[in-house]
């Protein structure tokens, strides 16, 4: 069966306290870079919380936005990768493969969300940090491009054990380790090729947004808008 | 030439020689899989339940472990304070667990005290260097040992209580620089009721909050984040409103609809305003049942209160309206409302809301589940099991003095919570302990404290223990279990278990209050052991399934006003203009998370600093002390001066400074020290561990580094142009 793999994110429930950086962090072996490299904003993750300010004291408020790769289903940066490294996997998912990966570092000048982080180094694990990390994804080398995958390892675990068992991937089989500890659970991952399932009918929603749309890309990350008020 | 036959035979030489060239070798990259050791598939993770040892709220985690390396951790779905959520902080706990940096062996001290000089030294010379003044004190003077500890749960605390009463000593002090001291009295004085509440948000319509840091670092983040998220989204027809009084725009103020700013330390004054409306205009049935309050609460009608917290009257008075028509409601108030010098007034002012809603006892209200009640069984030890949260801060105090009097030959310290960092450094806590012949200490790091020891014991991490855990708020008396999740990776030992061991050598009294040959065997025969109940219970992560009665909150009838005392806070407002607004990092938590690189690494959600500590200040005040954003200024209190970065928050009052706590470490490693200094320099020693004490002045200076930041780096965007 052929998935439309979506992720919804309720901005009323985001509370911005970036338990998604670090759950990412663990799951996808995210290198560490330090302050020096921080400050040349050259962050490795592959999720942030974007804070906007708005308005002035007494009325400022601040806006958060998770922003993981919007798995676009019309991808900037797919086009103008010379060699084919980043590619539209079977799923509709915006895959990485890091193998071919030159670094023109094309895709990430071509993506509107800056989502693709570098590696501008070879980012050592300093031992026995090297024990935590997980044994499905590989460490990347310098020269290489990477992003949000939606935790592909786990939707190819998911589907190689419905396909064991003979069955199709259940709804809520699946998540991304951020999806999965979002606190006050504001993030939801599911397939929407699938109708009944919990996203697709979220999806409904009026709040519903998504990140610069007018650009066309079509992203896979769907947003709902926060509300104002007591009640519906 | 090579002729076909020379190629062959060198062919198959050149095989010969790959094929068992190797034999000789010892195998040591690839795992020979003839008798794989238990539990061990390649490929195939297994998960471990345990409890997150990171912060004290007690979350249940499953922890994902991969050919015996623990890869991942995670919310315990099952456990009833998270349900398989999980914040950055315990995410961090394997960062802890592989940290280079971690004890793996005793060391004894062999410099000058407090130079950091150890030897390391094996657990048999550790145990007699131990037994030693262990067995002189016990003979000649058994009330001059001291420990030092965090505030210790389940049966870890009653070892510790055990030996310690056995071996003759009262002086056993549990500190805890954020224990909810100023709540514990103002619910004892509104609820009659000397404990943490629990806060139904979930089924809540309306909730205010006073300085509120509930999604952060309050009790329990994780179980109020999901709360949260549940108040706001989970209902078909209601979504839960949040208000939000406070000094500072902190995380959990961002998430409320409405942020009304108020004067630093006025939070009370506020709550008072809205009791003022609700019981003058009969609101509710229990504001209009409280007539008697009408007298005290004359003096504090939406107007005058204005005047001293400059929120508007109208808005004051909306607040009241919309909180008794949006029943039910809470009022909860935060670290920052409840750890200035009034504390306690603050929160009686507060709690005093929730009486008036009628909202006590009640679904989406706030109640008071008997949490020693699953340790009832114990008797009168049942408060050693499940000891009251309190910070410790006077037992801590007296401790120092008798220190300073030399009245403890030898001293004890444990835990996380890092006295010599966390307490004000007008109290003297090094030279004090400089008094004690003999410290040891049981650490997983050296840090400013454990660097004090003669003799520094490494204690395993919360993933590789045996324990149990009652959690503070959130779990209706369920037991949560602890068990190793991985081999242990050091040489280490719990403090449990030392203590059981020596109370043995000790013979007597220890010996018969420690009956057990490990801490292990402790936890086995207080829950059945394996095979029966436990093996159940250790695969769950806990005892989940009973709850506990509810204890009445005795005195809603009669509750007794609060009263303002009106401590001034430290620093004349000319020289010191600014009030100091000190919070507890959403990442570092007191200090203890500043060594793991994850949470140096992860943005500060309203700075977006990482790496290094800031001052937040009003853009407009910043302006007017000629700031700009990322500049170094030096931070002067009348007790203390530091250096840190400008970040502006424009949320913040005009007259307030902020600085999270958590930076500034000078000994606990590489990746913690230099990174700022810590504001806790800055406060006066009083009476309570206040946070919010002094008065600060700022001034700009030059300093050689600077805040890393991390902000949108798509940088041209506004947020308008995204939605």
């Amino acid at each position: 069966m052929k998935h439309t793999w979506a992720m919804a994110i309720d901005l009323d429930r985001c509370t911005g306290c970036g338990a998604c950086v670090v759950a990412c962090n663990a799951e996808n072996n995210i290198p560490v870079i330090g302050e020096a490299e921080a400050g040349k904003n050259r962050l490795m993750h592959w999720i942030r919380v974007n804070r906007y300010w708005e308005g002035e004291y007494p009325e400022a408020q601040a806006v958060y936005l998770p922003i993981p790769c919007m798995q676009c289903e019309r991808a900037p940066c797919e086009l103008v990768c010379p060699v084919y490294a980043t590619y539209h996997n079977e799923d509709g998912l915006n895959a990485m493969v890091y193998n071919r990966c030159i670094g023109t570092r094309y895709c990430a000048n071509n993506c509107p969300y800056s989502v693709r982080v570098f590696n501008w180094y070879d980012y050592k694990w300093e031992k026995p940090l090297d024990e935590q990390l997980s044994p499905d994804l590989t460490v990347r080398s310098r020269g290489v491009m990477e992003k949000c995958t939606f935790c592909i390892q786990r939707i190819r675990r998911a589907k190689e054990t419905a396909a064991e068992e003979g069955r199709e991937i259940r709804d809520g089989e699946v998540v991304p380790a951020c999806v999965q500890t979002c606190p006050p659970g504001a993030m939801l991952f599911g397939d929407l090729a699938d109708p009944h399932s919990e996203i697709t009918r979220k999806l409904k929603d009026p709040r519903r947004f998504r990140l610069m749309e007018h650009l066309g890309t079509e992203p896979r990350v769907v947003y709902l808008k926060r509300q104002k008020g007591a009640g519906r | 030439m090579l002729d076909r036959r020379q190629f062959l035979k060198l062919g198959g030489a050149t095989a010969f020689a790959t094929l068992f060239g190797g034999c000789d070798k010892v195998q040591s990259r690839l795992i020979p899989f003839v008798i794989p050791p238990e539990n061990y598939t390649l490929g195939e993770a297994l998960w471990y339940a345990s409890v997150c040892g990171q912060c004290p709220a007690g979350c249940g985690v499953v922890v994902r472990v991969s050919e015996g390396r623990a890869k991942k951790v995670e919310g315990n779905p099952l456990h009833p304070v998270n349900r398989g959520k999980l914040c950055a902080r315990g995410q961090a706990a394997l960062q802890a667990l592989y940290h280079p940096e971690r004890l793996s062996r005793p060391m004894k001290l062999s410099g000058a005290r407090g130079s950091g000089a150890y030897t390391p030294v094996s657990w048999e010379e550790a145990l007699s260097l131990l037994m030693g003044p262990l067995k002189k004190g016990k003979a000649e003077a058994p009330g001059s040992l001291l420990m030092v500890s965090e505030p210790m749960r389940g049966h870890a605390g009653l070892v510790a209580g055990r030996f310690m009463k056995a071996f003759g000593s009262k002086h056993r002090v549990a500190w805890d620089p954020f224990g909810p001291d100023a709540m514990l009295s103002a619910n004892a004085a509104v609820y009659g009721v000397r404990d943490l509440p629990e806060h139904d948000l979930a089924n809540a319509r309306y909730l205010l909050s006073f300085s509120g840091d509930f999604l952060e670092t309050g009790i329990s983040p994780v179980h109020y984040a999901r709360e949260y998220g549940r108040m706001r989204g989970d209902r078909e027809t209601i979504r839960g409103k949040v208000v939000h009084f406070g000094p500072r725009l902190s995380m959990t103020a961002t998430a409320a609809d409405l942020f009304l700013p108020c004067a630093p330390g006025t939070e009370g004054f506020v709550a008072l305003g809205i009791a003022h409306v609700m019981v003058r205009d009969r609101l509710t049935a229990a504001s209009s049942a409280a007539g008697r309050l009408a007298d005290d609460l004359g003096a504090y009608s939406p107007e005058e209160v204005e005047k001293k917290t400059g929120v508007h009257a109208h808005d004051i008075a909306a607040v009241a309206e919309e909180f008794a028509r949006n029943q039910p409601g809470l009022a909860v108030a935060g670290t920052g409302a409840a750890t200035g010098p009034d504390g306690a007034f603050h929160c009686a002012a507060v709690a005093l809301l929730n009486v008036l809603a009628g909202n006590v006892g009640t679904p989406g209200g706030v109640s008071f589940p008997d949490r020693a009640q699953a340790f009832a069984k114990y008797g009168a030890e049942a408060a050693l099991l499940a000891p009251s949260p309190e910070s410790g801060y006077g037992g801590m105090r007296a401790a120092l003095e008798k220190m300073r009097g030399g009245a403890f030959r030898m001293a004890i310290l444990s835990g996380a919570t890092n006295p010599a960092f966390t307490l004000p450094p007008s109290l003297k806590f090094n030279e004090a302990l400089s008094k004690v012949p003999f410290v040891v200490a049981f650490a997983s790091f050296l840090d400013e404290t454990t660097s004090l020891a003669d003799l520094v014991l490494p204690v395993p991490t919360a993933l590789e223990a045996w324990g149990d855990d009652l959690a503070p708020v959130g779990h209706a008396g369920a037991i949560t279990l602890c068990q190793p999740v991985v081999e242990p990776l050091h040489d280490t030992r719990s403090m449990p278990d030392v203590l059981i061991a020596a109370a043995k050598e000790l013979g007597g009294e220890p010996a018969k209050a420690l009956p057990w040959s490990s801490f292990r065997e402790c936890i086995e025969k207080a829950y059945g052991g394996p095979g029966g109940e436990m093996e159940k219970a250790l695969q769950r992560g806990g005892f989940f399934g009973e709850s506990s009665s509810s204890r009445s909150a005795s005195r809603t009838g009669s509750v007794a006003f609060p009263k303002a005392a009106e401590r001034p806070i430290d620093g004349d407002p000319k020289a010191f203009p600014l009030a100091l607004h000190l919070y507890p990092s959403l990442t570092l938590y007191d200090g203890r998370g500043a060594n793991l690189p994850w949470l140096q690494e992860m943005p500060d959600p309203i700075s977006t600093a990482v790496w290094r500590n800031w001052v937040e200040v009003n853009p407009k005040t910043a302006a007017g002390l000629g700031l700009a954003e990322g500049d170094g200024v030096t931070v002067t209190s009348p007790s203390g001066k530091i250096t840190a970065h400008v970040a502006f928050n424009p949320g913040i009052a005009p007259d307030v400074a902020a600085m999270p706590l958590g930076q500034g470490h000078t000994r606990y490693g590489k990746y913690a020290n230099g990174r700022g200094e810590n504001p806790i320099t800055l406060l006066p020693a009083g009476e309570m561990y206040a946070l919010q004490a002094t008065r600060v002045a700022l001034a700009k200076t030059k300093l050689s580094t600077t805040l890393a930041r991390t902000g949108n780096p798509e940088g041209q965007w506004k947020v308008k142009n995204m939605m």
